[in-house]
């Protein structure tokens, strides 16, 4: 069957080369958590319906359940926790930690690298287009308020900050 | 409230923030061991049927399948999340999505491919596949084989017994499962100035939680670990120890972080055969569902349909309130929590408007076809207060008197007798407070009666909901507790609750840190864990902040008091004469001369440790949280779309422990509630029983461009039961907005939505049928 069907990727994932042999049909999100282990990265629905599982391929917020991973063969992959750990809080991670932005913490990976690819392309941006750029990522728990504002707020700071 | 605090009451930063930001918190799903097999479950296609045969010698050439289990391999012990009523697996499968069998294979590929190969020959039985029909006589049995109780206890019913009536839960011949009444509705109608009657109808809705739920297992020397995405880590560590056989103490159930849980990530077959599987094979194993699994395989709020009848006089008193309610139980044989949700529901409503002397409220909890039925968010009270709360607003309208005004005119008081807590009085109604702090939040005064003077297609309303809801005072449950001062002074507290996003471990500290004089940062310790953790029946029905709250506060003062017996005897003195604060204890008249916590543990030798535990039943005060819904809407009459202007969700807290969390709890529960108002249904077709929405996109949830900056308002005026004051709050908030919503389109546009949700070819349909009625 052609699932089974293996092929040797390389991926650079947070900075660091990984090389391994995959089947045709795995997802980049299945090779996050199931083969590296970085389990940051979160999967709800498998078909991008969510947003959950967002990442950073190439500097752009894409979902993860719907990139084969041999797709992502060159790529550079930024996950939840390439952006920063708990001893280096990138801006973004320290707005939700602090402002209960991150209820459950399902969807925070997902939200906050999809932010984070927003504030990329749009250092300044208003609160509709913040709401905008979400819109590809569903919670469950919080009714979006306080992400928002995690957003508008991390933004400030990273402009004082550059 | 005028006390002055350290810790409580200050929005501090959530314990598990950081970790959740950083994608470091490992929810059940995220666990990953060497050697790991993946497990998937083979699915029931039909509604109805009974395995003719199964075959599975197939399977086992696949290279790569480790196991399989079918009906014929797993022990025949009963367990269940609500009472012991299912098997691992069983011959009858009753919903399609039912568990069929179950294989281990090296990875999630390999085991997509072995259940596919198993051969299955399934014997359609009828289905029923709605709950009015289903009651009627004559109806299908939904349930053919009713499991052996093996303990059968005074007052249970026997198995020869159930079924004998049909489809109906409970043992009443052609009666409802439950029927509440007081004095006489045939007199309260005829004394009434108005009566309105209505039919009302609610879709199923699933949780959504975004966590699809998993579970890791490991079986090594006769013990067994499962990392588990389950609110009720005791009640899985009990039923995998029925089912395996082991004594409780073998069996350790992790459930510290949840992705979401709303009250439906409960013990279930996917766990237990989990467990199976990691000791048939050896080797730790792996059930993590896909978005489909999670919709099916789930607890869902009911689909209902109400038969509602109500009166009132012209001076604004309710004379009269009747109401039949068809609640689609799901497949669960002994009937699972379905009783007791049709209790909450014909109870709660009667409660909140106490002064309606005439009552009678039947409620037909009907097994059917369909997936589970359980408690979501909102239990019981958001499938009842949608239909009072509508015919509230229509009675008050009726009589020319302002909605806030008739309600509270009826409700409850302090001090009042609880039909939903039978010798049980309420403790503080300050719903009078949320309603009034609520309507000046949202300028209540700007609301023109209906119609509502706006010309053009664009008509704009306001609405509003009062509500009652579990605030955790519920004496099913029980809570324990413990705080241990360790040789180095740290305190630390143990709580078998698992975080499922409520962040009840920061609350806890925050209420331990507060006895203890030390910072929240201060107070460590774990949850969930039952390997570490003394018993909790969980994060339901907003209990921990109330339950485990008073059990944390016990335990903590229980140590507090130790400790200073400890310092006593040390220093020479009394208890009376000392005080504890920031890791020390010194005597009042030298506040100068600390003893540090690890001094005095020192002295005692170990450890301190003080336990605490909570179960309601003994008190005759009972807490309830009140809250009230305001919505301000625009109803566009040529495209029946309803926007949300505004709305603002007022509730009743006692007092807020960290007011940022409160805030955050009304706020997603506001969000979620919206979605049940306007845009979530799960759906199933009549005919076949098969879902029709099971994907992520396709439920409908809120998105971030659906949801309104909503409004909390937090009124602290206290809750004597509780050490600081506190109510859970994390439900209710959900629970008023379908109503508000409703009455707000009609203030709006003049017509009554009596079904959710409330999509534009309903608002559509009724604006014709007001039409019509009008020519």
């Amino acid at each position: 069957m052609d699932v089974q069907e293996s092929h040797n990727v390389t991926l650079k994932i947070n900075g660091e080369v990984r090389q391994l042999g995959v089947d045709s049909n795995w997802t980049l999100n299945d090779v996050l958590r199931n083969r590296l282990d970085l389990t940051g990265t979160k999967r709800a629905c498998d078909y991008g319906g969510c947003g959950s599982c967002t990442v950073l391929m190439d500097g752009v917020d894409v979902y993860s359940c719907s990139i084969l991973a041999v797709e992502a063969e060159g790529k550079e992959i930024l996950t939840i926790e390439g952006l920063g750990d708990s001893e280096s809080l990138h801006p973004l991670q320290k707005s939700f930690a602090l402002s209960y932005a991150a209820q459950c913490g399902w969807c925070t990976p997902g939200m906050i690298m999809s932010a984070k690819a927003l504030l990329n392309r749009n250092p300044n941006p208003t609160e509709a287009e913040v709401r905008a750029a979400l819109a590809g990522v569903l919670c469950r728990c919080t009714g979006y308020t306080s992400i928002v504002k995690a957003v508008l707020d991390a933004a400030s700071t990273m402009r004082g900050a550059t | 409230m005028s006390e002055e605090f350290f810790t409580v009451g200050k929005s501090v930063a959530p314990i598990y923030g950081i970790e959740k930001a950083t994608g470091q918190v490992r929810f059940p799903a995220d666990v990953n061991l060497p050697n790991m097999l993946w497990m998937k479950i083979l699915r029931s296609p039909h509604a109805h049927a009974k395995i003719a045969a199964i075959d599975v010698s197939d399977v086992l050439k696949i290279p790569g399948v480790a196991a399989v289990l079918t009906h014929k391999d797993v022990p025949e012990v009963l367990f269940g999340p609500y009472q012991n009523e299912i098997y691992p697996l069983d011959e009858e499968l009753r919903f399609v999505g039912d568990t069929v069998a179950a294989v281990a294979a090296e990875d999630w590929n390999i085991a997509e491919q072995a259940i596919r190969a198993i051969r299955v020959t399934y014997e359609s039985l009828p289905a029923v596949l709605d709950a009015v029909a289903g009651a009627a006589p004559g109806a299908p049995d939904a349930v053919l084989h009713y499991p052996e109780r093996h303990e059968i206890k005074p007052g249970d019913i026997r198995p020869d017994q159930l079924g004998a009536f049909g489809n109906i839960v409970g043992l009443k011949e052609g009666g409802p499962t439950v029927v509440n009444q007081r004095g006489d509705v045939e007199r309260g109608f005829a004394d009434s100035d108005v009566v309105v009657q209505r039919v009302f109808r609610q879709s199923e809705v699933n949780a959504v939680s975004h966590e699809p739920r998993a579970c890791v297992a490991v079986y090594e020397n006769n013990r067994c670990t499962l990392w588990c995405s389950v609110q009720d880590p005791y009640r899985l560590q009990g039923s995998a120890a029925r089912v395996l056989g082991l004594p409780m103490e073998a069996v350790r159930v992790v459930s510290t972080n949840l992705g979401g849980a709303f009250g439906v990530k409960v013990t279930g077959r996917f766990a237990i055969l989990c467990a199976l599987l990691a000791r048939q094979t050896g080797r730790p194993v792996k059930v993590w569902f896909t978005r489909e699994e999670e919709s099916l395989d789930s607890h869902n709020r009911s689909a209902l349909t109400h038969y509602v009848k109500a009166g009132a006089k012209e001076d604004g008193y309710l004379t009269a309130l009747q109401v039949r309610t068809f609640q689609d139980n799901g497949y669960w044989p002994f009937g699972g929590l379905g009783q007791n949700i049709a209790f909450a529901i014909s109870t709660r409503p009667i409660d909140l408007y106490h002064r309606c002397p005439n009552v009678k409220w039947e409620v037909f909890a009907v097994r059917t076809n369909y997936p589970s039925t359980g408690p979501y968010r909102g239990r019981a009270d958001a499938e009842s207060h949608f239909p009072i709360e509508s015919v509230m607003d229509e009675l008050a309208d009726a009589i020319h008197m302002d909605p806030i005004d008739f309600r509270l005119k009826n409700r409850l008081h302090e001090g009042d007798d609880l039909c939903s807590a039978p010798g049980k009085v309420v403790s503080t109604v300050w719903v009078e407070e949320a309603a009034r702090a609520g309507a000046k939040a949202i300028g209540w005064e700007r609301r023109s009666p209906f119609p509502a003077a706006n010309p053009g297609p664009r008509k704009k309303g306001i609405g509003m909901a009062m509500v009652i809801h579990s605030c955790g005072s519920n004496p099913a449950g029980t809570s324990e507790a413990e705080v241990v001062i360790d040789g180095d002074g740290r305190i630390s507290l143990f709580s078998g609750t698992p975080d499922q996003g409520s962040e009840q471990q920061t609350t806890l500290r925050q209420m331990v840190a507060e006895i203890f004089g030390v910072a929240l940062e201060d107070v460590h310790g774990s949850n969930a864990d039952t390997a570490s953790c003394p018993y909790d029946s969980g994060p339901f029905s907003s209990r921990t902040v109330y339950a485990t709250g008073i059990a944390a506060s016990r335990a903590a003062e229980q140590a507090k008091k130790k400790v200073l017996e400890q310092a006593a005897s040390l220093l020479k003195r009394q208890t009376r004469d000392l005080d504890v604060g920031k890791h020390a204890v010194w005597i009042h008249s030298e506040p100068s001369r600390k003893l540090h916590l690890s001094d005095v543990i020192s002295f005692a030798g170990g450890s301190i440790s003080g336990k605490g535990i909570h179960n309601g039943k003994e008190d005759r005060l009972f807490a309830y949280g009140f809250a009230a819904a305001f919505a301000e809407v625009e109803v566009d009459v040529e495209t029946g779309e309803v926007k949300i202007l505004r709305l603002v969700s007022s509730h009743d807290v006692g007092r807020a422990i960290n007011p940022m969390i409160v805030e955050g709890q009304i706020l997603g529960g506001a969000a979620q509630g919206l979605g049940y108002a306007l845009t979530e249904g799960f759906c199933f077709d009549p005919r076949t029983g098969t879902a029709l929405n099971q994907w992520f996109l396709d439920l409908r949830t809120p998105s971030i461009l659906d949801i309104p900056d909503i409004e909390p308002v937090i009124v602290e005026l206290g809750e004597p039961t509780h050490p600081f004051g506190a109510k859970g709050c994390s439900e209710i908030s959900y629970v008023g907005v379908a109503p508000a919503v409703a009455n707000a389109i009609y203030n709006a546009a003049g017509i009554r939505l009596t079904e959710l949700p409330m999509t534009p070819d309903r608002v559509l349909k009724a604006l014709q049928e007001t039409q019509g009625s009008v020519r």
